[in-house]
């Protein structure tokens, strides 16, 4: 079950009659892990219900992980519990190398989008009790896997970068402490594209993406709309920003399956989103005169 | 360090049983397109041998066209295959009049509903033209 | 930058017009379908029937029509899904000949047959 090296009992040898101090931080441990032992098997026997998770392992670093392979654990359930807190536990109880990241716990950090029974979920925001038991979990489908439930970030971050995610209008107020004024009705546009938080689901789920690695991915063509839709910033950087999404390899490559908008935990239209900068790009590509 | 290996069915279409209805009529789509496209070129070539440019002209009776075609149709293998092809290219057009209303951002919140809609549509307008797809061989 | 933009963008015609031709293929392929299986039963075809269909002006009109469209909506379908598939280099450019060339001998052949179905010509 765990990939921790186990300390082999050391074989005494009754030469001494005073122990080492070696021995004894040994047997001091050893006690510990007893002790932890038996307060895992109280755990256990104490909680109402126990979940079971069955969690991807791969290290290519570790021999005896180099083959990818499924692990399961039993967590003791609580009402409200996450499955980030089940991953939590099943680190700190059986297997201190199970790897995977988190931060904020509270669905903003994006840092901890997994593929949860079948499906790209932030594990801090999905409920255990929502889930069938035993739950699986896996790292995002369609990135490399660096190792157990971390993958490999990098590519999704150029795609995010490649359309410029920075606000940046054309011209700036005439005061120097002047605000940018947006009215209500432009900040209802954009509210929903503001939301994302880099977790990578909707790209990890898009079927596209998968196939043609130079697809923006719906992450990045909504950060475009974000700031494409957004009146301060002016028509001309409006017409900039529509040159990077309407290339071959961008919204183009949409074809409206709905998973990004599915699995988004944001709850962002991102279809809607996409299909809004198609018919934009096709209005300035008329407008010919 | 980054490593890649086969993740088996996690990355392909394996894991069909858990496709939305948004990811079916993308497939469904893709496939009654192929499908179609594929019979456009036949289409074109089986009345190019049938119309035997060569001789149309100067005989003008199209004999051979009409006894080509009528061949054609008396086999009940080419009678159910004409069966499927509007079973396929309904779907086409009712999942492709659903795309347009996609693209245009009319109901995109029910656009799995509109899927089951083409569906539907699709299977009753196939089994009522079925007697009249079969009449004759049957 | 102050000019409206206003370049071709390939990918963008291709999109609209692939709408453009579904719009009118909808159309088309439903009234083809009608045509030669109900009001006309297609075991019952002949290459009278055919002609005098095809010697009408607005109905060979909307045959050709109906060839070209779809055989752009055909193959630029074709070409859409295999670049989502990841095609791409100079693999994508040699694909895209062929595509064209084929769509091409397509329209070729089927105005062919058309001209050979119609007493017009």
């Amino acid at each position: 079950m765990s990939t921790k090296i186990e300390e082999k009992p050391e074989t005494e040898t009754e030469a001494d009659e005073q122990t080492s101090p070696g021995e004894q931080r040994r047997e001091l441990k050893r006690e510990r892990a007893a002790e932890r032992e038996q307060q895992i098997q109280e755990e256990l026997s104490e909680a109402e219900e126990t979940v079971g998770i069955k969690v991807f392992r791969f290290d290519p670093e570790v021999a005896d992980k180099e083959e990818p392979r499924f692990d399961s654990f039993t967590v003791p359930f609580f009402r409200g519990m996450s499955v980030l807190d089940a991953l939590v536990y099943a680190r700190d109880t059986y297997d201190s190398s199970l790897t995977f990241r988190h931060s904020c716990r509270q669905a903003v950090c994006g840092s901890d989008a997994l593929f949860i029974n079948g499906r790209q979920r932030l594990a801090c925001k999905t409920q255990v009790s929502d889930l069938e038991w035993p739950i699986r979990i896996e790292p995002l489908p369609h990135q490399d896997v660096v190792k157990d439930l971390v993958v490999d970030m990098e590519h999704f971050y150029e795609q995010m970068h490649a359309v410029e995610p920075f606000f940046d209008p054309d011209e700036t107020p005439d005061g120097e402490l002047e605000e940018q004024r947006q009215t209500p009705e432009n900040r209802e546009k954009v509210k929903l594209s503001t939301r994302c938080i880099w977790c990578g689901a909707c790209m990890s789920s898009c079927n596209i993406a998968a196939g043609d690695n130079e697809y923006l991915g719906p992450a990045a063509i909504n950060k475009a709309y974000r700031f494409a839709m957004d009146e301060r910033e002016g028509e001309d950087r409006k017409q900039e920003r529509l040159r990077i999404v309407e290339q071959e390899h961008g919204v183009w490559r949409c074809q409206t399956q709905f998973s990004c908008t599915e699995v988004c935990p944001k709850d962002i239209p991102l279809t809607e989103h996409i299909q809004e900068l198609k018919r934009e790009a096709v209005k300035s590509n008329l407008k010919f005169w | 360090m980054s490593q890649s290996y086969d993740r088996g069915i996690v990355e392909s279409f394996g894991r069909w049983r858990e496709f939305s209805a948004g990811m079916w009529a993308w497939i469904f789509h893709k496939l009654t397109g192929w499908i179609l496209v594929g019979y456009l070129f036949t289409h074109i070539a089986v009345l190019s041998t049938a119309i035997e440019p060569g001789t149309i002209a100067a005989a003008g009776d199209g004999e051979f066209y009409t006894s080509t075609l009528q061949g054609l149709e008396e086999l009940l293998i080419v009678r159910f295959l004409e069966v499927g092809l509007l079973a396929v290219a309904v779907f086409h057009i009712m999942n492709g009049i659903r795309l347009l209303f996609v693209d245009l951002g009319i109901g995109l919140t029910s656009q799995d509903k509109s899927f089951y809609a083409s569906l539907v549509l699709t299977g009753a307008i196939t089994v009522a033209s079925i007697p009249t797809f079969l009449a004759g061989v049957l | 930058m102050a000019e409206h933009y206003s370049s071709f963008n390939r990918g963008t015609w291709r999109w609209f017009l692939q709408r453009v031709t579904a719009v009118f293929l909808i159309g088309a392929l439903a009234f083809h379908f009608v045509m030669l299986h109900f009001v006309n039963h297609a075991a019952s075809i002949t290459f009278a029937g055919t002609e005098a269909r095809m010697g009408g002006i607005l109905y060979f009109t909307l045959m050709m029509t109906f060839l070209v469209t779809a055989a752009f909506h055909g193959i630029n379908g074709v070409y859409n899904a295999l670049i989502n598939m990841g095609l791409k280099g100079t693999q994508k450019k040699v694909v895209a000949a062929i595509l064209v060339v084929a769509g091409i001998a397509l329209i070729v052949q089927g105005t062919r047959v058309a001209i050979a179905m119609s007493p017009m010509f």
